[in-house]
Formats: structure tokens, sequence, C-alpha cells
């Protein structure tokens, strides 16, 4: 009765829907408005447990690798998205719908699931919740175009991981923006729109380069006037690969990549946001409304980097490993431990986690672009780990703010003795965020390190010194140094609060804690049980992997290059 | 493989990890100070599973016994060579037997005594609870059967000592301490982490050994078995197994704090004195000593890396008994003093060479480094349960200058020190003694032959000095505290027994039959752990020891460790020798602190310089706060200025260029009609004379 292509269209279309209902209810009307923004992410949230259900029924079945493995060399391997709504009676990956039918393509309706995207969804559909749960004693301006503007926020970043139309992606990349520029010009803090203004410039500088990235290989697809334009991300990748395993064309579409790499990636690299283009995002997430926060930190920072992985190195795979690959990984590397290094020097708790998630953001690129599966991986898992352990950091420093409105560490001491339940909770964020074995940060990070060493040690030969590893991998004291200095300024130490006037100060309440419980639960059970994410990226990301094979094929360097030590044991 | 031990080994340590998270939710509201029952409860079964698996392991024929559980795939990621394939596998063999029983009945009575210790204290469930956790990341450190399963005990281990070390959050040297420990400690684990990635890399797999199934198929494949294989085939890449030892003792001398990485356990005795015995002397320090002793087959394969492991030991060795020498705080000599007996097993570890084909001395070195790590861990745990009673009733004053003379205050803790303070000090026949003489002994072998024979003589000599220290400074401690006139400090005698310096409070614990100006013994629940102790710190090295070999033969079953092809015979010699020094210690201290009290403030005038580098812990803080501490704080706030002042601002640059182009070209639209007249004559002339000359 409810079909698994419904579960995507009402992903997309119930937030959208109520945001308009919001709307409709005036600003007069808090509890309803509530009410229908709190049933509303909770019904989304169960679309996604269904979902993943369902995905998971199936994702047995889904990887490239088949029994026909001299066939497989020669496959060209592109995306493979599942529950397409209006799908082909031919092909379930793809879709029928168009939107804008003109002389020789079409803009299509084209949205799907697969491993890449599947796992931000939930995420995003996960910190709807604590989002809207945080802001009801927060927002008491304007409360219903708050929670539309949110509810609107959350369509459009839904709408980006569905989306398999490069147009579509692109208008939902954009129209993200409007959302939360209103969100953080309007209810942000003093200098909300020096920082709203700011971030909407520079992202939108950035991706409008990325539009061009995205003329630029639609065109490039079609190079004459004869044939079809496409938009659909599956083709073009097919498209890309077949031009450039085709001798003729090779030549022409070497040429193209750079522009489409550098195109793409710089929209991508300011999402990220690597360095150097990360100075919108402390200012942003200093201004920010908790909610916005949450939502800025948790999933729109991963739209840059899902870029990357959907756009970036499936359409521009031979630049991406020649060229590009030592300049994003050193930026990731040193942004690792220069965004450590800041938060170190921040005051204001909310600067020093925004420049945490440039540091962690930069592992997550590491895994990326080591461009084997195992670090995409540990990408991917660091996406997820990230959202959830610097949301629920940004939840708490919010709850604390809204008690004693300041956030500057020096104003604390502690606070553990007068609110225990708080300092437990903070601990235990800070504790996902710097990787503890048994949480989830840990298996993102470490898959992350192990990817981009297998790059460095296997396919650079780097055998003395694998420098961005170590890097990497000084992240882990670096973010222990921040977090467990910030913990003792704030937590411990003799209670010395700001000074505060009104109702007497309570540790966190019913509604506090439990908005921040599910997000706990998740992190015990990834850093136990990560097996059903791993299992359900591996087809996604082997297509990825078989991908690159091939750009390594056409760069000349050995696909099977030489193990560490020779005459190891087969394992299995 | 025995399917009673299989189902029972995950159940060592879920115990203690039910008992934690029943202690955390439950506690504060229902269990109160009721707390430790479950605690206590789990690490009793899990002790009595310890000793089940134990004799399994006792009773299994023939070179392999060792049972491993695998419970399910943990992570899984990548194909191919390449792939990560990690399982939640438990390993019940000797060494980790060994280890689960000791660590489960040390823990087993810390619990008990901590319920007087602890008792009417605020914290008391979180306490209980952090206890359990620990208990149960210790246990799952030892069961691990793969790098990965070791590190999430290695880094709970860590987490929990972070978590009790500053247990009294509201005193900011404890709040520094614990945050101290957990980084100096992370800076090891992140080499742990790289060495198991190197062998990972090397090997494809982070499993220690290979895993058959029923029929005897491979099912996953193991370093060492690797390593075991390419050392008989000599295609072993010396580089990088010295590269991945290396990383691997990092891992080590930051858990075990040796040096460098030493500063932090000092200070992580602001913790409760439980919590400094069962973490910070029985067990956790002593797990960069395990994980050496599991790595044997690698680092048998890499003599030179031993040659540093032995040498760091010796020094740390060395270089924390000379710090105890001088140290007023009693529990600040028990910590130099357990740091320089897990010196003494790191130089017992990287004795362990093998010269030619005769690897009779890895076994030999290899077991005394662990009998040492067994044996202190009763008689350090007594020490520090002593000192923490003498904490109880002093009212939480440790300084040994204002208090002494308390053998007849406190009769049984009196004893029991002693009897740990004998142990420690390697008294003839006591459990330390036994345990030293052999480590000893495997440093005396080691200088027999080989290219680096000098280098090893020259650290038995430190270590035979090293001894008479030892005895020296453990005597000065029980003499400072137990001997001379009565002197109690005025806090014992304010009711509530300490605590009150961290602002805790305590409630009246012994209202009813308190008595102003009388100092008292213990409760019961304190002493009878203390006299158990007592009775292992004397009796294990005897009856388990070189008399018996019945540890030896033991552990001697672990798999990996070469079979000794004859037995070892005490070497008396040495072992007179080494009795000699302590006695000579012994006297000494004797002779300086109730002979003639007098002497050691003479001598301590007469080498200033000596004294005070000894007072001031050889100022490793005052170096290290200089040298990277500061420095790295100065490089973040430095880059905090770069990133506003110089990134944001060129960020900045750039969004005002649009605007300050269209300042430059305003003047031109200043809406004067002859100008534009001007201006367009000007630029016709200009296009025309342009086309007639054709420029």
């Amino acid at each position: 009765m409810f079909e698994d292509h419904h579960i995507v269209l009402w992903l997309l279309g119930l937030p959208l829907l109520s945001a308009v209902v919001v709307w409709c209810l005036g600003p007069t009307r808090g509890p309803a408005i509530r009410a229908v923004s709190f049933a509303s992410s909770v019904v989304v949230l169960l679309l996604t447990a269904m979902l993943i259900v369902r995905f998971l029924a199936i994702s047995g079945e889904r990887s490239p690798v088949t029994e026909d493995t001299v066939h497989q060399e020669s496959k060209i391997h592109t995306f493979k998205p599942e529950f397409v709504p209006g799908a082909s009676a031919e092909d379930r990956h793809k879709t029928t719908w168009n939107i804008l039918s003109f002389g020789r393509g079409q803009i299509q309706f084209y949205l799907g699931v697969d491993g890449l995207n599947i796992w931000l969804i939930v995420l995003t559909a996960l910190l709807m919740l604590p989002s809207v749960l945080v802001s009801f004693r927060q927002i008491t301006e304007r409360v219903n175009e708050f929670y539309a503007w949110l509810l609107a926020l959350q369509t459009c970043m839904i709408g980006v991981f569905l989306a398999f139309d490069i147009v579509l992606f692109y208008v939902f990349f954009e129209v993200s923006l409007i959302p939360l520029f209103f969100l953080i010009g309007i209810w942000g803090g003093s200098r909300r729109q020096y920082a709203a203004r700011k971030f909407f410039i520079y992202t939108l500088a950035g991706s409008l380069i990325t539009l061009l990235g995205v003329i630029g290989v639609v065109i490039a697809c079609s190079p004459d006037a004869s044939s079809k334009l496409t938009f659909s991300i599956p083709e073009l990748v097919h498209e890309v690969h077949k031009n450039l395993e085709n001798e003729d064309t090779r030549g022409y579409w070497s040429a193209v990549q750079l522009w489409t790499f550098l195109a793409l990636s710089l929209g991508f690299a300011i999402k990220v946001p690597l360095i150097p283009f990360h100075t919108w995002l402390p200012l942003a997430h200093v201004e920010a409304p908790t909610a916005g926060s949450v939502d800025l930190a948790g999933v729109l920072l991963k739209i840059g980097s899902y870029g990357f992985l959907r756009l970036c190195i499936p359409l521009a795979p031979d630049f991406t490993l020649v060229n590009g690959l030592p300049i994003i990984t050193w930026l990731a590397a040193i942004g690792v431990v220069y965004g450590a290094l800041c938060a170190f020097a921040q005051d204001d708790v909310k600067r020093l986690i925004a420049y945490s998630s440039v540091s962690h953001l930069g592992l997550c690129m590491l895994g990326l672009f080591s461009l084997n599966a195992i670090g995409i991986q540990g990408g991917i898992m660091q996406m997820i780990n990230h959202g959830l352990s610097t949301a629920a950091l940004f939840l708490l420093i919010g709850m604390l703010y809204e008690r004693y409105h300041t956030r500057q560490l020096k104003d604390y001491s502690g606070m553990a003795s007068k609110m225990p339940l708080f300092a437990i909770c903070l601990v235990f964020a800070s504790l996902s965020s710097v990787g503890l074995p048994g949480l989830n940060g840990f298996i993102g990070e470490f898959l992350c390190l192990a990817g981009i060493y297998q790059y460095e040690v296997i396919d650079r030969q780097q055998r003395i010194l694998p420098i961005l590893t170590v890097l990497g991998a000084s992240g882990l004291i670096l973010g222990a140094w921040y977090l467990f200095t910030m913990l003792r300024k704030l937590l411990f130490g003799e209670l010395r609060e700001p000074s505060h006037e009104g109702e007497p100060i309570t540790d966190l309440t019913v509604r506090e804690w439990g908005l921040l419980t599910p997000i706990f639960i998740l992190c015990v059970v990834i850093g136990f049980y990560p097996r059903p994410i791993l299992h359900t990226t591996e087809p996604d990301v082997e297509r990825i992997g078989l991908i690159v094979k091939q750009a390594r094929k056409r760069a000349g360097l050995s696909i099977d290059p030489p193990p560490l030590v020779t005459g190891r044991a087969d394992v299995r | 493989m025995s399917d009673a031990v299989y189902s029972i080994l995950w159940l060592i340590p879920v115990l203690p990890l039910l008992a934690a998270t029943l202690i955390a939710f439950l506690g504060p509201r229902l269990l109160k100070q009721h707390s430790h029952w479950p605690c206590i409860l789990a690490i009793a079964t899990s002790c009595v599973l310890s000793v089940m698996v134990y004799w399994h392991v006792q009773g299994a024929e023939g070179d392999a016994p060792a049972s491993v559980a695998s419970y399910y795939p943990w992570i899984q990621a990548g194909s191919g060579p390449y792939a990560v394939n990690i399982g939640i596998n438990l390993r019940a063999d000797a060494l980790s037997s060994m280890m689960l029983v000791m660590i489960t009945f040390i823990g087993t009575f810390i619990a008990i005594y901590s319920i007087g210790y602890m008792h009417g204290d605020p914290g008391y469930p979180r306490f209980f609870a952090a206890v359990s956790l620990f208990v149960f990341a210790m246990t799952l450190l030892v069961l691990g059967d793969n790098f990965l399963v070791l590190f999430v005990g290695w880094e709970g281990v860590g987490l929990c000592s972070y978590l009790l070390i500053g247990f009294w959050f509201s005193k900011p040297s404890a709040a520094a301490a614990a945050r101290k420990a957990f980084l100096v400690t992370r800076i090891g684990d992140v080499g742990l982490m790289l060495g198991m990635l190197l062998l990972w890399m090397m090997y494809g797999t982070f499993n220690f050994w290979d895993v058959n199934d029923a029929e005897g198929n491979l099912l996953y494949s193991g370093i060492f078995n690797q390593v075991e294989r390419q050392l008989q085939l000599g295609t072993l890449n010396q580089a990088l197994i010295l590269a991945a030892a290396l990383l691997l003792f990092c891992g080590a001398a930051g858990k075990s704090a040796q040096f460098p990485l030493h500063v932090w356990l000092p200070d992580a005795m602001e913790g409760p004195t439980p919590v400094s015995a069962l973490i910070h002397a029985a067990t956790m320090v002593t797990a960069g000593v395990y994980l050496l002793a599991r790595c044997t087959p690698l680092f048998l394969a890499a003599p030179d890396a031993q040659l540093i492991v032995a040498c760091i030991g010796g020094f740390t060795a060395l270089m924390a008994a000379l710090t105890a020498l001088t140290q007023n705080d009693l529990k600040r000599v028990l910590a130099y003093s357990t740091l320089s007996q897990l010196g003494y097993m790191f130089l017992a570890l990287g004795c362990a060479i093998k010269f030619a084909s005769d690897t009779n001395l890895v076994t030999f070195a290899v077991t005394a480094a662990m009998f040492h790590l067994f044996t202190h861990a009763f008689f350090k745990a007594l020490l520090f349960l002593c000192a923490g009673s003498v904490m109880h009733a002093m009212g939480h004053v440790i300084d040994m200058r204002r208090f002494s003379g308390l053998r007849k205050v406190m009769p049984i803790t009196h004893a029991t020190f002693l009897c740990g303070a004998l142990a420690l000090a390697g008294f003839p026949l006591l459990s330390g003694f036994w345990s030293k003489d052999e480590i000893l002994d495997a440093c005396y072998q080691a200088s027999q032959e080989g290219p680096y024979a000098s280098v090893y003589f020259t650290l038995l000599v430190i270590a035979i000095f090293t001894a008479g220290l030892t005895a020296f400074y453990t005597f000065r401690a029980y003499f400072k505290t137990f001997w001379g006139e009565v002197k109690v400090p005025e806090e014992a005698f304010h009711h509530g027994h300490g605590h009150d310096d961290h602002g805790q409070g305590h409630s009246a614990s012994h209202g009813g039959h308190h008595e102003p100006k009388t100092s008292h013994e213990s409760p019961a629940v304190m002493t009878i752990p203390l006299l158990v102790l007592a009775v292992f710190a004397v009796g294990v090295g005897f009856v388990l020891g070189p008399l018996t070999h019945g540890f030896a033969h033991f552990l001697h079953k672990t798999p990996g460790w070469p079979h000794m092809t004859e037995e070892h015979h005490m070497n008396i010699p040495l072992m007179l020798m080494g009795t000699a020094v302590v006695f000579f210690g012994l006297g000494l201290s004797w002779l300086m602190y109730v002979k003639q009290p007098e002497l050691p403030v003479r001598l301590a005038a007469s080498a200033q310089g000596v004294y005070q580098l000894s007072l001031n812990k050889f100022f490793f803080d005052e170096l290290y706060q200089g040298t990277i501490v500061t420095p790295a704080e100065q490089v973040a706030k430095l880059s905090a200025a770069v990133d506003s002042g110089g990134v944001d601002a060129v960020v900045d640059a750039v969004g005002l260029a649009p605007s300050k182009l269209g300042e430059l070209f305003r003047p031109i639209q200043n809406g004067l009609v002859q100008f534009y007249a001007l201006a367009m004559v000007l630029g016709l002339t200009v296009f025309l004379l342009s086309l007639i000359y054709k420029l």
C-alpha cells in the first residue's frame, strides 16, 4: 500500500507541507505551531526508519561486483539509485518524471536513495527533532516564521541528498541558503546581520562557481547540436566515463576535467569548509540560534563533503586522482591541525566547537580523498558521527546559554556541581567527539586514518614518514586537548556562575535531556554496532572505487601496487 | 576449545559493565549508599569466572591452551588485501587468564575497602559506577584477541582513570591532574594506533593469532603467526618491525607511565586512594607491560627495540627511585615507587632477547616481568590501601611531616604496611624478593653475550643500585609514618574524616563512638582487605615463585612464547648481592630516620643541588611546560589571530572589492552634460584617429 518511492516523496513533501501549515497558523498560536513542527519531525523520522528497513532488505543485492569479473574490467560504472519515484518500467533506477522539457533534453524530478545518501537523510531527520525541541523556549518572537523556515530548511537538505538530477541538486543546494539566511539574520545574536550576509554571500559565491561546473559538464557531455542533453547524475557519470575510456575523446576530456574539478570543488570546499575557505563558519555558528547551529554543523556542512563524493570525484576522476588529491588532502590535513589549534584559543564555546568542525571535517576529507574503500567509508562514518556529536555539543551549549546568556569560558567554572546532569551529557558528547572507542566517533576516525594511511604507504609508497596520517592522527591528541581543556574550565574546579537574573537556574529538564537521549543512544549503538551503516554504504563505495580504479589505469598508475611486506598470508 | 569457557568468557567483562550501567542509572536516586552492591557482586562473580577460566587453561593439554570466542563482526570495511575485518573476539590463554584473576581478585577487595573509605561521599554511586566500568574495560583489554578490542579496553581504562582522578572535581588540582593524565596517555595511544595501522599494512589483519574453525580451516590469519613464519624464512623486514615495535612501545610507555610520558602518574594521586591502588598501581598502569608481553613474538624479532625498551625501563626505574627519596607526600612516594617498579618490568621485557637460536632468555625475561607485575600488584595495592587507611584516620592529611608514630594508633595498618614495605623492598623470601631477583637475573643473562652486552651490564648495575634505593625510600616512608613519637594532625580530630578539603562534606560516619583527641584504626571493612592482601604480598612469591615454578610453568603455556629447553636455576651470587644491597638500604634508612633523625636534614643541606633536583622531580613538569605546553598554547593563540586577522581579513577585502571598484569609477558619473559631451568628442577623436592610422 505504501510503496518505497512514496516514502521518498513524503520525506521531501511533508516538511514543506508542515512549513506552510505552520506559517499559516500565524505568530500567536505558539503551542499549535510547536505541536505541528514536532509531529512533522517525528513522522519524518519514522519515515526514515521505514526507509532504512526497506533499504537494508535490498542492500545485499546491490553490489556492483558481480560474478562476471572478466566483463568487470571494461564495464562502465555509475550510481544506481533505488526507490526512484516515477521509475520507468524498464529500469527501476531511472525516472520518467520531467520537470522541464526542451529541445534536446529535459530536467527531471529525479530522486532516489543509495548508500551514499541514505544515512545523511537519516541524520537530517534525526537532528530535526532536537532542533525543534530545543527551540521551544529559546524562540519567542515570530514563532511561526521560525518553524516554517526550519522545516523548509529540512526539505532543502533532504532534497539535496535525494536529488539525482544535477539541476535539481543545484536548486536545492542554493535554496538551502535562504532558510538559514533568515534563521541567522532574524533570530541570531548581536552581529546576526553581518553573519547572515557573510554566510550567504560567501557560500553563494562558491556555489555560483559550482553552477559553472555543472553547466560545463552537461554541455561537454553533448558535444554537438544533435546529441541529447542530459542532467541526470548517473547518466552524466556514465557519459564522462564512456568518453574517458574512448581513446578518441580522452584528450579533450582530460582538459575538461580540470575545469570541472576546479569549479565543482571550489563551491564544495567553501561548504565543507576546507581551509582557507572556512572563516564564514565560526561567525555563522556564533550568531545562529541553537537550532540553526545544529542543522548547519550537523547537516549543511555535509552537503559539501557529499558533493565531493557524488559529483566531484565521479565527474572528474582523472584530475581528482592526479592533481586534486594532493591539494585536497594537504588542505584537509593542515585543516585538522589548524582547526584544532584555533579551537583551543577560543574563549567562546560556540566558536570553539565551530573550529572543531573544521578539524573534524578535515579528517573526513582525508578519508574521502584517500580514494580507497576504507577511507571513503570512514569519511561517510565521520560525516554521520560529526553530525551527531557536534549537534549534541551545540545543543548543550545552547541550553547553557539559555540559562546564563553568555558563552564565554572565562565566565564559568565548576558547573558540574551546579548542573550534574548537564555535566554528564557534555562529557559524553565530548568523548564521542574525541573518538573514544566504543562510541561512534572512533569508527569514523579509525577508518579515515586507515584509509589515508593505506593511500600514503601503498599508493604513494611513502614509507618513511606518512605525514598526512601523522597530521590526521595528531588531530586525535589536539581534539582531546581543546575539548578536555574546555571541560576543565567549564565544568570542574570551584563553582563560579555568571550573574543571572530571573528564575533560579535548574539542571536539564526532562525535555532537554530527552531530546539528547536519541543522539546519545545512537552514539553508543554506532560505536558497538556500525555494521548496518558500513554494510549499506559498501556497494556504492565500491562503485566509486571501481571508477577510481579505471582512472588509475588511465593515469598509468598500477592498480595493485606492491604491498608493504611481500609474502604475507592470504587474508579472508 | 571448551564450550564451557567459550560461553562464560563474555560474562567476565559484561557483568561489571552491567553493574556500571545499573549504578549509573539507579545509583543517585535508588541505591545511594548501597551502590557498592552491584559493583562488588559483579566483580566477585567475574573473579569466580576468571578462576574457572584459569583452571581450564591450567588443565589444558598441548601447545595451544587458548580459547577464542568470536562474538560478532564489529568493523568491516573494504575488500581485498587491505580489508578491515575486526570482530569482537576474546581470547583466554595463560597470559590473559592470569591477568584476569589478578584484576578481578584485587578489584574485589579494593571495592570492599572502598565501602569504608568512600563512606558518606556524595559521589558514592558515581565512584562505584566508574570502578565497575574500569573493571569492564580492563578485563576487555586483557581478553581482546585483536588490537582493536584491546584498544577499546585501552582507551576505556584511560577514560575511567580520567573520571576517577577527577573524582573530586571541585578541587582544581584534581581537575587539572585528570586532564593531564588523559592527554599524556593519549599521546602514547596515538602511537599505539599508528603501530596497529602499520602492522595491518604489513600483515593485513589486526588479529594476534590465527583462528581456525572446528575443522581446522583458517578463519582469520594472525599477525604473530606471520611474524614467526617470516622469522623462520628470514624474510622479515627488520626496519618495519622495529618501527611497529617502537610505536607499540609508545602506547605502552604512555599507559605505564614510562619516561618521557611518566609525568601524569604522580599527579594522578589526586584521585581517591582506592583508585590509586587499583588503577594507578595494580592494574591499569601495567597494561603497557601486558601489551609488550602479549607482543613477545614481535619484540623478539626486533632486538633493537628491546634495547630501547630496556634502557627506558632502567632509566625510569632509577629516576623515579631517586625522586621518591625526598618526597614528603606518602602517596607520592608510592607513586614514584610504582613508576620505578614499572621501569623494572620494562627492563625485564627489554632483556627478552635471543642469542643465536637460544630463546630461553626470552621466555624467562618476559615471565620475570609478568611475575613482578603480579607480585607488585598485591604489595603495591596493599601499600596504597594502607596509605588510604592512614589518610582516612588523619583527616585526609598525607604529608609525612605532619604525622608520625602511628604504629600504636593503627596497629593493623602498621602491620600490613610493614608486610607490603618488606615485599616492595625485596626482603628475602617475600614476594618482591623473588620477582626482583628474576629481573636482575634476566638482566645478568642478557649481559652475557650479544652486541649490546655492555649496555645490559650497565642496566644490571643500575637495577641493583635501584634495589637499594627502593629499600631505602620504602623504609624512609615506613619509619616516618609509623615510628617516632606519636604525632597526629589537627584535621584528624575534626569529625568527618576529611573529604572536607574537597568541599564534599562527610556525613557523621562514626558519630556514635567518636571520642575527641584520639585517632583510631580504620573500620573492619577496610582492614580485612588489608589483611588479605598482606597475606598475598608475603606469600605469593614463596608459593608461586622460583621455588615451585608454579607461576612460570603456568605462564609458559602462553602461545608465542618460545619453549624453555632447560629449567631455570636460581643465580645464588646475584641473589646474595641483591639481598645485601636491600639490607644496606634498609639499614641506612633505619639509621637516618630512627637512630639519627637529624641526619637527613644535614645531608639535604650539604647536597642542596641534588636534593632540590630530587625534591622537584627533576623539573620534568617545568621542562614540559616550557618546551611543549606553553609553545603549543602560543601557537594556538597565533593561529586564532592569523585566522581572524589574516585569512578572514582577506575574505573581507575580497568582499569589499566590488564596492571599491565601483568607487573608482564613480567620479565619471558626475552628472555634468558638458563632461559627457567632452568625453564623447574625445572618445570619438581617438577612435577615428586609430582608424586612420591603423593603430
